[in-house]
């Protein structure tokens, strides 16, 4: 069955996308960007870096545009004074929650949360950093976790989930102590349920998942295979 | 026209903003005209002097000594820059934030070492428990991320700051 | 029991329950809910049942719920058959024997009696349980319960819990059967949405519109959940109407289903509500056994049944997503909405999630139709809602009343308002994730949109009642601390933010806060209300951006003044008498020195806290005594006793010598700096003291012709004697002070003058007004304002006030000026407007007026003056008053009435309150505040004009010798930082060294006071009333001090 056609206004322009289509993917299917960094296209979106929030007319509140599906006639903002302060702040926020040490970090010039920053004119934080103290684990014999890097975008979580059906990474703990945990709270090497593919650390926003054997700058995310091959498998989620 | 003070100062870092500094080839001639530098580790200066017009601070504030210069320095300074990475959000030095510093220095002088094996302690200033970014201290009027900032960035906004404007505006920015 | 399968074998399972609840026999039901247990309902429930035992007594022995007065546990009920129901309060187990004995006596054991129950009703039925009685009050006359409906709590506290045949005798089920029997879903849909009944889990959404949602969704199967995952600290009332009452929860469940096209639903209790779930578990099992629960349900072919699941006690669990997905196994993190649970819920069904409360509301409104529930609440807001009353109020427990009663109802009349004379201070509703109500916004209705505006929420009806004890950061900290560890960490809003939040406030509260962290604390809180993911992050900033903006003070005290008033914040205040005194004594310095026998340091520590120690030693309000924590034990140290007595020790002999020679000795370098104090009173005074201990030359100025103000001239001699306070001055005097008297600032002596000729001026003229109203007969020979009247004894001057004197007020200007006038022989009545409670003057003085003859007339405001023909006073006429609402005071308002009484008299004084003389603040040109006193910088007591500084009564209005001086105290310090550009206040101070562990053994002995003279002595003449302790005295006194400024560091 055809999917149904409605209209909708972003930023003002008209555009035409399919019901049940999410904001976000209208945007994109539109030539419309939208900064997210917990997205990504092929897997269930969950709403967590809050950076994608937009306005709607006729209401006050904010809405994720990642899983806010679209209704005839709405009318999306995705800039404003309010959402870039709101934005800064998110971004702000990530990086002093954790050990960001761009300088010395394998993903340095490829990183999202560093596009980010840069995107948003971050030259400085208004905050103190936290500072915590936190592991590596290097177990596993080609991939490295630096929790120091990890934005809990839980990308890795879905891609292993949804798309290599491992269910190999969760998220574990509340608050300011979640991280990412692999298996059941085993180290990475020793996950019987891994199977090395590498898709988490190619979804991977950050330097926080990585190959081993790369130096500064040198970890190059193969993003787009990740997506691709939601695309040829024909996964719809 | 009255040359505009200008000093710079090295904390905790590798230096490499200040590389970075002088890595401005030909555009040193025409700023060379403008600017006296007035105190840094590129000049003879020891004491830092009164009324300074822009200082950059290059480092991040790790020791008592480190503390107690930005705070002086402050006070005699129009315009105060934090330069590169590690005057801006700490960086590599603060690195070490989450070991106690009797356990670092320990693991340094002590455990690490080969020979004369003890922590130092007379002539070399205290560290502090932490380092951390200049802003957390005093009052800094510009940033200047990056590791280190690209030359052409520093020229520019001392070029800016020369010609009386705000060079905060349309930075570009990129840590690391 | 066989299944219930049609209306005949209904109705015999309720006459059995019927015979249960109203048996012909005595019937002791014990309240066995969490509450009562944890006050020992179990002991006693044993007690009665081995008495019962013991006796072979014919009686009903029962367990029931919580009837909701928690602070009168364990709650018994007893029935005598033909009578009330009776509620007896804080019975204990060795009452059961007696007890028994009475019932079996026919008799009630009246000492333990709250109130009685002659019918009630259950709403989905009615109970008569016998008239009688007469002496006892009705539930509802009783205060705590007076204007509370009991909808949603029907049943608690009256019927058995485990016995489902109780239940249905006070018609549960019933409704279940109405709606079976009906089969129109659709028709009870509208009669929920004709009820306007609003989910009672805190977001207000109406119920009905939701129920309608998933009764179009066309899935199966489609899964009805009950939300008991009742997790907010100091809330309670979920567990207690599970507890008190299971079946209600499972027949409104039952029906929702039913009208749902649900055929299966979940209850998500707390694991840690052991009890409610041991009592749901009982009652499922009885309505699987009884036919209400299974397959066709009523004989009605309709089959549902329910499940019970044990939450971990993860707070974000209440929120629906997050239990859903706890439901499914997975950890508990909410999910976006849409889609909603209606669409896409549990197993990815539709799905219906309701709060406890709203299911207990079903019943009620399918028995009795909406219009009868729209009868109660308010317009948008129908019905009751059950809120817990906790925190610092004289009655807690569960309180369920309409919804739009106002605050004040709940903190006043049914709490009874704070303990032990202190000021309420807030209200935070909603749990941890609600907002702070500042008392003087009491008159808040309460409903959802009204808490929502004050940037509170109705949340599950926690309402957490704070006093003057409550430090507002604090509470904001530890409110974001809970709801910081609950987060779950998915979205970066709730997980940074408020991590982040957290640790600005624990700076705050260390003292080491910035204005730019309240910056900071206002931006981040509005980004994670408006960004969170789900509820908890959307309402968990709620108690810092309401404490921000109602008690901003708090939140600069803290930070400008690093002082927590409230003596919370431990790095902030020394101990709690040091921080409630005004003057900031370190009250445990020279307790301890006195008590380690060195008379001479503890005069030293007291006089460099407090220049005036003799006078303050004998009037001050002593809020000290208010917050001593020996009180815990017995009652508060004497105090200001002890500092009278040591400063007593000096003055009055050949000590005071040396130690001015000490004093002295201790001044500061000369600086060479003027300074003018104008104004000699206790403010004045003590600003001189410390600006001349500080090396500066000061001059000080007065309209009258001697020093010390209101000390001097308002306070009678039998209070202060004028030779002690001449010492005072004396001393002061030496220490290098100038006097300058008879001169009027402002009149004689220009501001602009004093500009040109001192470097700083303080300005601590006093409150040298009496307020006056002008009224019929206040022009006549014989009235006086109170003031003028005490000024003119003071000063020597003869008064013939007659033989009946009516003093009108209730501060300590008007029992001044009734004891002054007792000493001229004079018959003398006091009318004061409110009751006695309610008078601002000190309690010791009241009582000594009260003893030495002075009558008094409450609720009593003065009409008219009455003269004769020469135009003496005659007669006063008073009109009565009543007590109306509380206001902004938390007093209730005087109303006057019809009722006029005359009263005979010579003279009339009226007290009735001081003012500043505004003229002088007009004159000055310095920027004033609203009540026309001087406007200053709260915390170095700056004026709008460079260099001057104002302190005292001329900025707060009339208020006390302490509050003045400690004016005084502040402008030197504030004046002295700003002419040298240097904190050299401490170096005024020597060190004392002075042991710094607590006593092992405190003196056991209760509190000293100072003998009194008999009232029939004193009242003939102007001798000191009050006597002050010996050495014996004062140093047990110094013994019996806890020593709280002690840090935690020195205690092993």
């Amino acid at each position: 069955m055809p999917q149904k056609k409605i209209s909708i206004r972003i930023d003002g322009e008209l555009i035409s996308a399919l019901e049940g289509q999410t904001i976000l993917q209208a945007a994109k299917a539109n030539g419309k960007y939208i900064p997210t960094l917990c997205d990504l296209d092929g897997l269930t979106s969950v709403g967590a870096c809050r950076i994608c929030l937009v306005e709607v007319s006729g209401s006050e509140r904010l809405f994720p545009a990642c899983t806010t599906p679209i209704q005839e006639g709405m009318s999306v903002t995705t800039n404003s004074p309010k959402l870039t302060r709101y934005r800064r702040i998110s971004v702000e926020l990530l990086l002093i929650e954790r050990n960001h040490v761009c300088a010395v970090c394998v993903s340095n010039g490829h990183c999202e949360l560093q596009t980010m920053a840069s995107a948003l004119g971050i030259g400085t934080v208004g905050l103190a950093y936290n500072f915590p103290k936190l592991s590596i684990d290097m177990s596993h014999p080609r991939f490295v976790l630096d929790h120091n890097r990890c934005i809990l975008c839980t990308r890795c979580v879905r891609v292993c989930a949804e798309l290599e059906g491992a269910h190999m990474w969760e998220l574990t703990s509340r608050g300011i102590h979640a991280r990412i945990v692999s298996e059941m709270n085993e180290q990475w090497g020793k996950a019987t349920s891994c199977t090395s593919c590498g898709k988490c650390v190619h979804a991977c926003p950050t330097g926080a998942l990585a190959e081993k054997g790369w130096a500064v700058e040198e970890m190059v995310k193969k993003i787009d295979a990740v997506t691709s091959l939601v695309h040829r498998r024909g996964a719809q989620v | 026209m009255k040359k505009v003070k200008v000093a710079t100062v090295w904390l905790d870092g590798c230096s490499g903003c200040h590389m970075s500094l002088l890595d401005m080839d030909a555009a040193i001639i025409s700023l060379g005209r403008k600017i006296d530098l007035v105190y840094g580790p590129l000049v003879d200066a020891q004491e830092f002097p009164e009324d300074v017009d822009v200082t950059l601070v290059e480092g991040a504030v790790s020791s008592q000594d480190d503390l107690n210069k930005v705070q002086k320095i402050r006070q005699r300074t129009n315009i105060l820059i934090s330069l590169g990475d590690c005057a801006v959000t700490g960086n590599v030095p603060a690195m070490r934030n989450s070991i106690p510093v009797q356990k670092l220095l320990q693991r340094i002088y002590v455990d690490g070492a080969d020979e004369k094996k003890g922590v130092p302690s007379e002539r070399v200033p205290a560290l502090l428990k932490q380092a951390r970014p200049l802003r957390e201290f005093v009052k800094v009027d510009i940033c200047l991320p990056g590791c280190p900032p690209p030359s052409k960035t520093i020229v520019g906004v001392i070029n800016d700051l020369l010609d009386g404007k705000k060079p905060n505006g349309n930075l570009k920015v990129k840590f690391g | 029991m066989p299944r219930i399968l049609d209306f005949g074998a209904f109705n015999a399972v309720r006459e059995a329950g019927m015979a249960k609840l109203v048996p012909a026999v005595p019937r002791v039901a014990i309240g066995m809910g969490t509450c009562g247990r944890g006050n020992g309902a179990e002991g006693l429930y044993h007690a009665f049942a081995q008495a019962v035992e013991r006796s072979g007594d014919d009686l009903i022995l029962a367990p029931v719920g919580c009837f909701g007065a928690c602070f009168q546990e364990p709650l018994v009920s007893v029935r005598l058959p033909g009578n009330p129901l009776v509620i007896l309060r804080k019975v204990q187990a060795n009452d059961a024997g007696r007890l028994l004995q009475d019932i079996a006596k026919g008799n009630l054991t009246p000492d333990l009696i709250s109130c009685k129950i002659e019918e009630w009703d259950h709403i989905t039925g009615h109970v008569r349980y016998g008239q009688g009685y007469p002496e006892v009050p009705s539930w509802n006359e009783v205060t705590f319960f007076k204007g509370q409906k009991k909808i949603v709590l029907r049943n608690c506290g009256i019927i058995n819990p485990d016995d489902i045949e109780e239940y249905i005798a006070v018609g549960g089920y019933q409704a279940l059967y109405k709606v079976l029997i009906d089969a129109n879903p659709n028709g009870v849909i509208e009669q929920i949405k004709a009820s306007k009944l609003r989910g009672r889990g805190g977001a207000g959404y109406l119920t009905g519109n939701k129920w309608e949602f998933l009764a179009k969704a066309k899935a199966e199967p489609k899964y009805i959940i009950c939300n008991a995952d009742e997790g907010d600290p100091g809330a309670y009332m979920n567990r207690n109407e599970i507890e008190s009452d299971p079946h209600s929860l499972l027949e409104g469940m039952i029906i929702g289903g039913y009208v749902m096209g649900a055929t299966e639903g979940i209850i998500y209790v707390r694991a840690e509500y052991p009890l409610a779930v041991h009592r749901l578990n009982r009652a499922i099992e009885q309505a699987r056994e009884y036919g209400l629960l299974g397959e066709n349900i009523l004989g009605r072919g309709f089959k549902f049944d329910i499940e019970l699941v044990e939450g971990a006690g993860a707070f974000v669990c209440g929120e629906e997503t997050a239990l859903i997905a706890s439901l499914e196994g997975e950890a508990g993190r909410p999910r976006p909405r849409p889609p909603f649970p209606a669409q896409k819920g549990l197993w990815g069904k539709p799905t219906n999630i309701n709060n406890v409360e709203t299911w207990y509301n079903i019943a009620p409104i399918v028995t009795r139709g909406p219009a009868w529930f729209t009868e109660t609440g308010s317009a948008k807001s129908s019905g009751t809602k059950v809120f817990s009353l906790v925190g610092k109020v004289k009655n807690t427990g569960l309180v369920e009343m309409p919804l739009g009663t106002p605050l004040k109802t709940f903190i006043y009349d049914i709490g009874e308002g704070a303990v032990g004379g202190r000021q309420v201070k807030a209200v935070q509703t909603g749990g941890p994730s609600g907002g702070c109500i500042p008392q003087d916004m009491f008159d808040t209705a309460v409903d959802y949109e009204n808490l929502a505006q004050l940037g509170s929420i109705m949340g599950s009806g926690g309402m957490v009642v704070m006093d003057e004890d409550n430090c507002m950061v604090d509470v904001a900290r530890y409110f974001i601390e809970f709801t910081h560890s609950e987060s779950c960490g998915k979205c970066i809003p709730c997980r940074v933010g408020l991590n982040k939040c957290l640790r600005i406030l624990n700076r705050v509260t260390e003292g080491a806060g910035t204005a730019h962290h309240l910056e900071i604390l206002d931006e981040l809180s509005r980004y994670i209300r408006d960004c969170s993911l789900c509820g908890l992050g959307q309402t968990a900033p709620n108690p810092v951006l309401t404490t921000l903006r109602h008690f901003r003070n708090e939140f600069e005290d803290h930070i400008l003044a690093h002082r927590c008033t409230a003596g919370v914040c431990e790095e902030l205040a020394l101990s709690p008498c040091e921080n409630s005194c005004p003057l900031h004594m370190n009250i445990p310095r020279f307790l301890q020195l006195y008590k380690e026998n060195r008379l001479e340091d503890a005069f030293l520590s007291v006089i460099l806290d407090n220049p005036l120690p003799s006078s303050t030693g004998r009037v001050c309000q002593h809020p000290c005594d208010s917050r001593c924590r020996r009180q815990t034990l017995d009652q508060a140290v004497n105090m200001r006793e002890v500092h009278r007595f040591i400063a007593d020790s000096i003055f009055s002999s050949d000590k005071y010598e040396s130690m001015i020679r000490q004093i002295t000795a201790r001044k500061l370098e000369p600086t060479g700096r003027k300074i003018a104090v104008v104004g000699a009173g206790p403010a004045g005074l003590t600003a001189a003291f410390y600006l001349s201990m500080l090396g500066h030359e000061v001059t000080v100025y007065d309209s009258k012709s001697e020093a010390g103000g209101m000390l001097r001239f308002a306070l009678p001699e039998y209070r202060l004697p004028k030779s002690i306070l001449r010492r005072e001055i004396e001393l002061i005097e030496r220490l290098g002070v100038k006097f300058s008297f008879n001169t009027r600032v402002g009149v004689d002596l220009p501001l602009n003058d004093l500009d040109d000729h001192f470097d700083m001026i303080f300005l601590s003229i006093g409150t040298w007004k009496e307020s006056w109203v002008y009224q019929s007969g206040t022009e006549l020979k014989g009235v006086y304002p109170a003031l003028n009247f005490l000024d003119a004894i003071a000063s020597g001057q003869e008064i013939n006030l007659g033989k009946r004197v009516a003093v009108i007020g209730g501060g300590n200007a008007a029992i001044d000026s009734a004891r002054t006038s007792l000493r001229k022989g004079c018959e003398v009545t006091v009318f004061y407007r409110r009751e006695r409670k309610d008078m601002p003057a000190i309690e010791e003085e009241t009582r000594a007026a009260k003893d030495e003859g002075a009558k008094f007339v409450f609720l009593a405001a003065p009409h008219r003056v009455i003269g004769d023909a020469k135009g003496n006073v005659k007669a006063i006429e008073i009109v009565k008053t009543r007590l109306g609402e509380y206001d902004a005071s938390g007093r209730r308002k005087p109303i006057a009435t019809d009722e006029i009484q005359r009263f005979d008299c010579d003279s009339v004084i009226f007290a009735i309150g001081e003012t500043v003389d505004l003229d002088f603040c007009r004159a000055s040109g310095l920027a004033l505040k609203e009540s026309g006193t001087i406007d200053v910088n709260r915390f170095t007591l700056e004026t709008s004009r460079a260099r001057f500084y104002a302190g005292g009564d001329l900025v707060t209005g009339a208020s006390n010798v302490s509050n003045a001086m400690a004016y005084g105290k502040q402008a030197a310090r504030s004046i002295d930082l700003q002419l040298m550009e240097a904190d050299r206040w401490q170096s005024l101070y020597p060190q004392f060294d002075y042991e710094q562990t607590p006593p092992e053994e405190p003196s056991p002995n209760r509190r000293h006071t100072g003998q009194a003279l008999a009232a029939a002595v004193r009242v003939r003449s102007q001798d000191e009333v009050v006597a002050g302790l010996n050495h014996e005295e004062a140093l047990d006194e110094t013994c019996r001090c806890l020593r709280c400024d002690v840090g935690a560091a020195n205690v092993s």
